[in-house]
């Protein structure tokens, strides 16, 4: 085993894990609604950008940002249809539905782009970069700046302008935000669209990796609740760093121990840390 | 009134134990029958946690796997017979469901919920990669199931045969249900549920209701799993699939919670459907999942609330 090699692959898988996990990160911590479809939401990002690049012929540079318009367009309407369970708080209820959306998802992209596993393949999949014996893509290049991109941006908005103090606010208390004149609905649609939007990116550039599969929502993305668990309920920064951590750990609990049993060893430090700590590291 | 819902329960249960004869006894009929029965058993464990603890259980396949896997590996591997194995799912199911009830104690709400998901990911990860439990291909061949009753010698080897265990179980389900709802455990779970503060007050330990509450409800989806493996004569890691739980959540919210016939009214209308007017696989997880979607977002009571909103008006106008 090469450590270096290895580290750089950790680098790249949990800048992955890091990018598909901040939607639900931010969507947990601004509106307490956990998204059992978001696994849906990647596989359906994924399939979009390779329709549009290998059915309409678009370049993958386009695909990208189309897929991820796409899927704003749904949250907005997936959250207009859980608005009123939203409102309430009725956080069992809109667990369960999003696990139903995410069965529909599942049921209709096999009726729509077929059961058979699909090659989503990105043009910078085959520019690899050599260090000697290390060697990566420009693919995995772009996933670590683009990760790196999206969450300072996002720092930014939610620490340093009026919409980040807004969201904040009515994450904090929605009714006392509302007293102030801030429209929580409005908040929330926004916080989801963000959701749906950000999964379509990391769908667009972490996909590319492996064949995309209809079935695979619920398989693919349950390291996400790792990282958003283990980072701390809607801890920006947390994520980012439980991201990469889990990279290291899947990358070096592959090559060292057993790459079959990496989700469940993942699974598992999941486990001790909620039995030590149920808020997660990132709680106060 | 009260002295009549003995009998009337008594009747519905014989009633229920014709409806495939009523309803043609062809195979087919023997065969939705049974599956009714057996899925609605094992969504009745995870009812329990639903309705009365007010939790999501998405770990609930762990135990059906369990029960299936406990039936077909000793059943073929150390030809164990009926009795033999369904102990062994029960007592298997409770160990895995009180360690994941100990780990989840101090857990609420979402965290609950993705805690138990996870856990059911390992399970599969396990039961697939694992040539104990036959890895990916599963254990093939499992024998009829046979029981001794009364020294009466029971074969299951086709549907009509097992439809009288499969009742069976579903009887003695909703007798612990029913019973379990009456119970010290039941009524403190619901209190726990719907008012904590009142809970703490009378010294009702909340942890321990939720413990003891969780590790009761496995043993159920459990030996649902068991007689599934004798029906399909086939356990594999697809039990864990999420079909199994988005139908157990939909059974138990379709028409009500709370209700004791709600599960499995709920498996009953699923399993029709998929049954006698599938549109393809694709298409029912469609409609499943849509049913499960629609109901919580328009009546978030279930069908039941359907009524209610019937019932309305007239119950104003007095």
């Amino acid at each position: 085993m090469n450590l270096a090699q290895q580290l750089i692959n950790g680098l790249v898988l949990g800048s992955g894990y890091a990018l598909i996990a901040i939607g639900w990160t931010v969507l947990l911590g601004a509106a307490r609604l956990v998204n059992f479809a978001h696994g849906q939401l990647y596989m359906l990002g994924a399939f979009i950008a390779w329709f549009i690049m290998f059915k309409l012929g678009l370049s993958y540079f386009l695909s990208v940002p189309l897929a991820m318009l796409a899927l704003g367009l749904m949250g907005v309407l997936l959250q207009a249809m859980m608005l009123r369970l939203v409102m309430q708080q009725n956080l069992t209820s809109l667990m369960i539905v999003t696990l139903g959306f995410g069965y529909v998802m599942q049921g209709g992209a096999a009726k729509i782009f077929g059961g058979d596993p699909e090659r989503f393949i990105s043009p910078l999949q085959n520019a690899t970069i050599r260090f000697g014996e290390i060697w990566f893509t420009w693919q995995d290049v772009l996933t670590l700046v683009g990760t790196l991109l999206l969450f300072g941006v996002l720092w930014l908005v939610l620490n340093r302008t009026r919409i980040g103090a807004v969201v904040r606010s009515v994450a904090e208390d929605p009714k006392l935000a509302q007293l102030f004149g801030i429209n929580a609905a409005l908040v929330y649609i926004g916080v989801f669209v963000f959701e749906c939007a950000a999964v379509g990116l990391g769908a667009g550039l972490v996909a590319p990796r492996t064949p995309i599969l209809a079935s695979m929502g619920f398989d693919e993305v349950i390291l996400t609740f790792v990282v958003v668990v283990l980072g701390g309920i809607g801890s920006v920064g947390g994520s980012l760093l439980a991201g990469f951590g889990l990279g290291m750990f899947t990358a070096l609990f592959g090559a060292l121990v057993s790459p079959a049993y990496t989700t469940a060893a993942a699974f598992l430090v999941l486990l001790t840390v909620l039995v030590l700590r149920p808020r997660g590291l990132g709680a106060k | 009134m009260k002295n009549l819902a003995t009998p009337a329960a008594l009747i519905l249960a014989a009633l229920a134990y014709f409806v495939p004869t009523v309803a043609g006894g062809a195979p087919v009929a023997y065969a939705a029958c049974t599956t009714i029965a057996i899925l609605a058993v094992m969504a009745y464990g995870a009812d329990l946690i639903l309705s009365y603890l007010g939790e999501v259980s998405l770990g609930h396949t762990i135990f059906w796997a369990t029960g299936g896997y406990a039936a077909s590996r000793l059943a073929v591997n150390a030809g164990w017979n009926g009795w033999a194995t369904a102990g062994a799912a029960i007592v298997l199911s409770m160990i895995l469901a009180a360690a994941l009830g100990a780990a989840t104690l101090r857990t609420r709400e979402f965290v609950f919920s993705l805690v138990t998901y996870a856990a059911a990911v390992v399970a599969m990860e396990v039961a697939f990669n694992w040539s104990f439990l036959g890895g990916s291909d599963g254990i093939v061949g499992v024998p009829p199931l046979e029981l001794t009753i009364l020294g009466h010698g029971i074969t299951g080897s086709s549907n009509a045969e097992l439809w009288p265990i499969a009742w069976g179980l579903l009887m003695l389900t909703l007798l612990f249900i029913h019973r379990f709802r009456r119970s010290r455990l039941g009524t403190s779970a619901l209190m726990v549920q719907m008012n904590p503060d009142l809970a703490l007050a009378l010294g009702v330990d909340a942890r321990a209701v939720r413990f003891l509450v969780f590790v009761a409800s496995a043993p159920i989806s459990a030996l649902a799993g068991w007689l599934y493996a004798y029906q399909r004569a086939y356990v594999g890691p697809d039990m864990f699939e999420s079909y199994f739980l988005v139908l157990m959540l939909t059974a138990i919210v379709i028409v009500g919670r709370r209700l004791l016939l709600g599960p499995l009214i709920g498996t009953a209308l699923i399993i029709v459907q998929q049954t006698f007017f599938s549109i393809g696989g694709d298409g029912d997880k469609i409609i499943l999942g849509a049913v499960l979607a629609a109901i919580l977002l328009l009546w978030p009571r279930g069908l039941i609330g359907v009524w209610d909103v019937l019932r309305r008006p007239r119950t104003t106008a007095r």
